[in-house]
């Protein structure tokens, strides 16, 4: 079963597993599809107790729960954060009654560390969170240390967590997507943060790993490598606009007004960014990202890459 | 270059030769013959093609040439590492060619892998320079090189290092001695006095003392506080510099991969020292640089600065002005903040000691938080003990 699955990575991994043979994916989303998918959608919510019935009835095998992030860009931050976080409570409940149930893989973000001025400049899976005024952050940690008190309690189950890096690409139409890819780009005057990125295919191969092998835990996934935001504009041949703190919120306010709405979390991430410590990613969960954060730049600007070359 | 010199002082008239005689303050000129003369100035102008250190605490014209001369040779002292012949293997994505000059033995140049970028910093074309510059921005542009984890941009830090030479030759006329002291290779913690007021001149020129005078460039990690990423321009210039935040993973990063710590772990309040309290240690806060360097294994080099505490003397400390402070990075923890009064920092001459260094017990039951904090307190009283005599050694001559 996979929830969140209107979203781009959503419909790109359900595709991928309707590839693989034996395998019959239950899709379940309020929204309308990014991409179209053979497999039934179920049009529910996750935070009505309908779902959760809905999950107790068919007796997945895997649950892959990509809505933990919430969609502050979409639904508006407080029905976002309520509906993801009462959203885990109820699936997580289910969960606990459910018997056939052996793995549970979840998207979490890298928005989890938050971003901020008393953050160490490499954040592991054991770093605390600081303190933080994102519902975003707030949202993904209420999601996670859920997660955490239900393990306790099903031991059987695997559950892997994997806090992804901002996933970036020509396809994927998120909103650090969007930013990154906007003719001219609003940046702090006089910040450069700097980011750590995964392409959209290697973040769905990074989920699609965690369902084929056992790897309990969480995982920071990114791509190797982390740029300034100045070099990625660079890369890009966007040209950066610097405004103050106060025009650079209103200049991401307006452009949400034009059909480009960008989280409030956004703001803090492109003044002080966050990078992530991927050691445990290649040892422990065995898997390495085929794009380099370069890599992932160049093509999620549609820029060549050319054979045998960095 | 000495037949060229003597014609062209040959050529000079008696007077036009003592006036030269007197800008070079070479003793008994008043009664030296033309050919004594010429001879004196000759041994003096060829004493100075070799670069050396001055004793001499005031800044004279010789000096400043001098200064000159030292900040260009330091420039040029690694040009054994690269091979001019070969050129770098790396093409980008895009299909540019690199352009730069490999290091010895190795495929790539020093952007490109061919040596640790977060340890060692070899100039990209081998020198430092202003004709490397459009290469160096050519590869910015670009962006053709990777990072490292904390940030570190090797072409960035490859610029301040060349403009800040100048700060460190001929302005603070830095004068380091116990070099040696810094390990040659591995991980190693410099914990350093820090300076009183204000601007910290200090973790700069701590960076370029190894840089320009250790046999190899060393790049030495110096950590800061919040201020570091509060600090508008100047946040992500401390990065590309090569700085650390003040936090333990960032520290243990440094240590576990082998490189160099730099630590004032003074902190903030020796932003409070009055001047008159000007090289009186304060506390070496929580001794998290011992815990560090104890878990680690890394052998902690006292460093003791005498000159960065004069360059803004501070009158004063006030509770005012760490509150408007406060008003524009309200996270940064301060209580104080020393006034000074002049805008451009004071031409002080700097000294640079690195003391022999201190090996902390092994890790294991024995080693509890006492023995972090006698460490600590150890290393503090070695640095004071230092700074106690080199202010003795340098007088009432501060420039």
């Amino acid at each position: 079963m996979v929830t969140g699955a209107a979203t781009w990575t959503g419909g790109r991994l359900i595709q991928r597993l309707e590839s693989l043979p034996e395998v019959e994916v239950i899709a379940v989303d309020e929204l309308p599809p990014t991409i179209e998918v053979n497999s039934p959608m179920h049009d529910l919510a996750i935070d009505e107790l309908d779902f959760a019935h809905f999950f107790l009835d068919t007796q997945p095998h895997v649950l892959i729960h990509l809505q933990a992030v919430d969609r502050a860009a979409i639904l508006g931050r407080e029905k976002s954060h309520s509906r993801v976080v009462m959203g885990a409570r109820g699936l997580f409940g289910a969960l606990q009654r459910c018997t056939g149930i052996e793995k549970v893989v979840m998207k979490s973000d890298s928005a989890f560390y938050g971003s901020g001025p008393r953050q160490p400049s490499i954040l592991n899976e054991a770093t605390a969170p600081k303190r933080t005024t994102s519902a975003r952050s707030r949202s993904i940690r209420d999601v996670e240390g859920l997660l955490a008190e239900v393990a306790l309690d099903v031991p059987d189950v695997t559950f892997t967590t994997l806090r992804l890096a901002p996933i970036i690409g020509a396809e994927i139409g998120n909103p650090i997507s969007r930013y990154i890819r906007l003719p001219v780009v609003p940046t702090l005057l006089g910040y450069d943060p700097r980011m750590q990125v995964i392409h959209e295919e290697d973040a769905v191969s990074a989920l699609l790993h965690a369902v084929a092998t056992h790897v309990p835990g969480t995982f920071n996934i990114a791509a190797d490598g982390q740029l300034y935001l100045s070099r990625v504009l660079r890369l890009g041949r966007r040209l950066p606009q610097p405004l103050l703190g106060p025009q650079h919120r209103a200049a991401l306010r307006g452009l949400g007004t034009l059909g480009n709405r960008f989280p409030g979390s956004l703001e803090h991430y492109l003044r002080y960014g966050r990078v992530m410590d991927t050691t445990l990613m290649k040892d422990s969960f065995g898997w390495k990202p085929e794009l380099t954060a370069r890599q992932a730049v160049l093509t999620s600007y549609g820029r060549v890459t050319a054979p045998g070359t960095v | 270059m000495t037949d060229s010199m003597s014609l062209l002082l040959e050529r000079l008239s008696r007077d036009e030769l003592r006036a030269f005689a007197r800008a070079a303050e070479i003793p008994g000129r008043s009664r030296m013959t033309k050919s004594e003369l010429i001879d004196a100035l000759r041994t003096e102008l060829q004493s100075h093609s070799e670069p050396k250190r001055s004793k001499r605490s005031s800044a004279s014209a010789s000096e400043i040439s001098e200064a000159r001369r030292r900040r260009i040779h330091a420039g040029r002292r690694f040009d054994w590492m690269v091979d001019s012949r070969k050129s770098c293997t790396l093409r980008t994505i895009e299909g540019f060619a690199c352009g730069l000059p490999a290091i010895a033995g190795r495929d790539r140049c020093a952007l490109h892998g061919g040596t640790d970028i977060s340890d060692l910093a070899v100039p990209a074309a081998g020198h430092l320079g202003i004709d490397t510059w459009p290469a160096l921005l050519r590869h910015l542009l670009l962006a053709s090189y990777d990072i490292d984890a904390l940030g570190l941009d090797p072409v960035v830090s490859e610029m301040i290092w060349h403009i800040a030479n100048f700060l460190y030759f001929e302005y603070f006329r830095v004068e380091v001695e116990g070099i040696e002291n810094v390990p040659a290779t591995g991980a190693g913690v410099l914990v350093c006095n820090h300076a009183g007021a204000f601007i910290p001149y200090d973790g700069v020129m701590l960076q370029l003392a190894v840089l320009n005078e250790a046999d190899l460039p060393r790049r030495v990690r110096v950590v800061g506080t919040e201020i570091l990423n509060l600090a508008p321009f100047l946040s992500h210039l401390y990065r590309k510099a090569g700085a650390a935040f003040a936090s333990k993973e960032d520290a243990r990063w440094v240590l576990n991969n082998g490189y160099l710590l730099g630590a004032f772990p003074e902190g903030v309040p020796a932003f409070q020292k009055p001047h008159s309290e000007a090289y009186q240690l304060r506390r070496f806060g929580r001794g998290g640089f011992a815990s560090l360097a104890i878990d680690a294994g890394a052998p902690i080099v006292p460093v003791a600065i005498v000159g960065s505490e004069d360059v803004h003397p501070a009158l004063f400390s006030s509770r005012r002005l760490a509150q408007l402070f406060k008003l524009f990075f309200p996270q940064q923890r301060v209580e104080e903040l020393g006034v000074f009064l002049n805008p451009i920092p004071l031409p002080v001459k700097w000294r640079i000691r690195f003391l022999p260094p201190i090996h902390p017990p092994a890790p294991g039951p024995g080693t509890d938080r006492l023995t972090v904090l006698e460490l600590a307190e150890q290393t503090r009283e070695v640095v004071q003990a230092a700074l106690d005599d080199m202010l003795e050694e340098r007088g009432d001559s501060r420039f």
